[in-house]
């Protein structure tokens, strides 16, 4: 049964300890793992090499009335603004380097122990080059596309006949009024909805959404998948929420698929587990 | 009662010379980067089947390696207890190398091609002055081959590795990539970054114009210059992970990123900023565009609970804590 045939030559040559005069292009960094890397590769593309755009940001100031819902715009857009200027300079060293894309972005917000008003933001993925060349996949305005879609969600959406242009976001963060005592009074001993806080939460994730929903728009997104709602609140007061809209805005691969050509999955169910 | 035949305590007169001489052997081996005698004895019986083989595999793993050609050997270990004098970040490089060294010394001496399963295990000191660099994993020969000079190092199981190299693709390393920096009002950025500043508090160098935008009441404002100190930190780090794996692959897989900036307050003073990241990657080798020869189906698993459809990953094993990775949602 030992079969050595199925091992190609260069690779055993390799564990022999000879390395091979096949990569003239040098070396690609990435934070794949290994079936992601097998995955991407499978889509037609190659890794070249790890993006990281970072920004450390001050968050300004802004009082909000006590009993009164509203956004906090200058907080909306500082969360927004630190944001995209990681998004962009990741996006600079893809394009400096050629990528025609960056996969598996990760986009993390990091408190500083040392200033609760200083946040950091990371952005980081591997950038990506198609194998044969392709130009078509780059996103809009020729720059590399952006996507927060491992390497296995990659795959899986161009057997959908989709690429992905462009990481959308919207941010939206938001003082939920406090009730007046009077209010809290009545409220004791009954089961009752604070319409307050509901309108609040409805109104911030409705302005996160609609920004996000903008931003596909001005990508020329057919859709956006892998939409997430956040909800969190950096170390801010317990009545401001910031509520974050982040999803992939994708097109068709020049036409859309014929659905009946893509293939069905199929239903397993595994019996070693 | 083989356990008191061959695997005597050391209670008696002979037991305790037998440790003492055990000592002196590691001591030696580590000093001259060699094997003890016994070691190397007993690498060299499990390379001629004398004695069984051990294996970190599991019997699928166990099953798809041998369908391949490749057979286990031994379990091999490597480990480095580092003091950091100066720094360390850097440690972090060292530590590893040194590590990674020893494996491949008893990969050697059991005449290896491949270590297998290799992986990373790290032991804090409570003085925080020192930490362990631990690597285990299984040495590996694939028949036809003859023993390597220089066996690889693969941070993955046994099951991807041989799955890898049917797709050409070898896992051969570990690469590391470290930087550390300070961001003070003296020198400006530390170790040579960008143009430096003017010096003193009342300067208008890259420390300054971080104290101005932070006091900076009521407003948005990006701190560009500790930014920019930062991203200089990583960025060498990256390049360094870069530039040790092109010794031994041509790229990297690195799933283990640790990062942090510690602000270090002074008295009467501005404080100095003290950035640090470490990267760690597994290296492969493969030709660019090898594409992959086996079809993938796509499949929905119908099992309720947790399967080994959509359960755990065997794919990454590094150990490393990872704040930057999991500091918090979005």
């Amino acid at each position: 049964m030992s079969d050595i045939n199925d091992i190609p030559a260069h690779a055993l040559e390799r564990m022999k300890g000879l390395r091979g005069a096949a990569n003239p292009e040098g070396i690609f960094t990435s934070d794949f793992s290994v079936n992601e890397f097998l995955l991407v590769r499978k889509a037609g593309f190659e890794p070249i090499g790890l993006c990281v755009g970072s920004c450390i940001y001050h968050l300004g100031f802004q009082m909000a009335g006590w009993n009164t819902n509203q956004e906090m715009t200058t907080l909306s857009q500082a969360m927004y603004e630190a944001r995209e200027l990681a998004m962009s300079r990741m996006r600079t060293e893809a394009a400096d380097m050629g990528a025609d894309g960056i996969v598996g972005v990760r986009l993390t917000v990091k408190r500083m122990e040392w200033d609760a008003k200083v946040l950091e933001f990371v952005a980081i993925g591997t950038g990506i080059v198609h194998a044969a060349g392709h130009e078509g996949y780059k996103g809009p305005q020729g720059q590399p596309f952006t996507s927060d879609l491992s390497g296995q969600d990659f795959w899986t959406l161009l057997q959908a006949g989709y690429r992905p242009l462009e990481m959308v976001m919207g941010s939206c963060v938001y003082h939920v009024a406090h009730q007046g005592v009077l209010k809290s009074m009545g409220n004791i001993g009954q089961n009752v909805e604070l319409t307050n806080f509901s309108q609040a939460l409805y109104d911030a994730r409705e302005i996160a959404m609609e920004r996000m929903q903008n931003e596909a728009s001005a990508a020329g997104a057919e859709g956006v998948v892998g939409v997430d709602l956040h909800e969190g609140s950096h170390n801010w007061a317990p009545h401001i929420i910031e509520f974050f809209a982040i999803g992939t805005a994708v097109i068709p691969i020049s036409t859309e698929l014929d659905p009946s050509t893509i293939p069905d999955p199929q239903l397993v169910l595994s019996v070693n587990s | 009662m083989a356990w008191f035949g061959k695997n005597r305590g050391t209670d008696d007169e002979a037991g305790r010379a037998m440790a003492q001489y055990r000592q002196n052997a590691w001591a030696y081996a580590l000093a001259h980067k060699q094997l003890p005698d016994f070691v190397e004895a007993r690498l060299k019986d499990a390379a001629a089947a004398k004695i069984p083989w051990m294996s970190t595999m599991q019997p699928a793993e166990l099953l798809l390696a041998k369908s391949h050609g490749i057979r286990p050997l031994a379990t091999v270990t490597g480990t480095c207890w580092f003091h950091y004098g100066y720094s360390w970040t850097d440690g972090h490089v060292d530590g590893w190398g040194a590590a990674v060294d020893r494996l491949k010394r008893e990969a050697l001496a059991v005449g290896a091609n491949a270590v297998v399963d290799v992986q990373m295990r790290t032991v804090q000191s409570k003085d925080g002055r020192s930490m362990d660099f631990t690597l285990f994993g299984t040495a590996v020969k694939v028949d036809g081959l003859p023993p390597s000079r220089d066996p690889v190092i693969a941070t993955i199981s046994a099951l991807e590795f041989v799955r890898l190299l049917e797709m050409g693709i070898v896992v051969c390393g570990i690469s590391v990539g470290t930087d550390y920096n300070f961001l003070d009002f003296a020198s400006g950025y530390g170790n040579g970054f960008g143009g430096g500043s003017t010096g003193g508090i009342f300067g208008s160098g890259p420390a300054y114009q971080v104290q101005q935008q932070l006091r900076a009441f009521g407003g948005n404002v990006p701190i560009t210059e500790l930014t920019n100190f930062w991203e200089s930190i990583r960025r060498k780090a990256h390049a360094q992970l870069r530039a040790n794996a092109k010794r031994i692959g041509n790229g990297v897989l690195a799933r283990t990123h640790f990062g942090e900036l510690l602000r270090v307050e002074r008295d009467k003073q501005p404080p100095d900023y003290l950035g640090r990241h470490i990267v760690i990657g597994t290296v492969i080798e493969t030709r660019r565009g090898d594409g992959i020869p086996h079809h993938i189906a796509t499949v929905i698993d119908m099992r309720d609970e947790l399967s080994p459809l959509n359960g755990g990953s065997t794919g990454s094993r590094n150990t490393l804590d990872s704040n930057n990775e999991y500091s918090g949602g979005i």
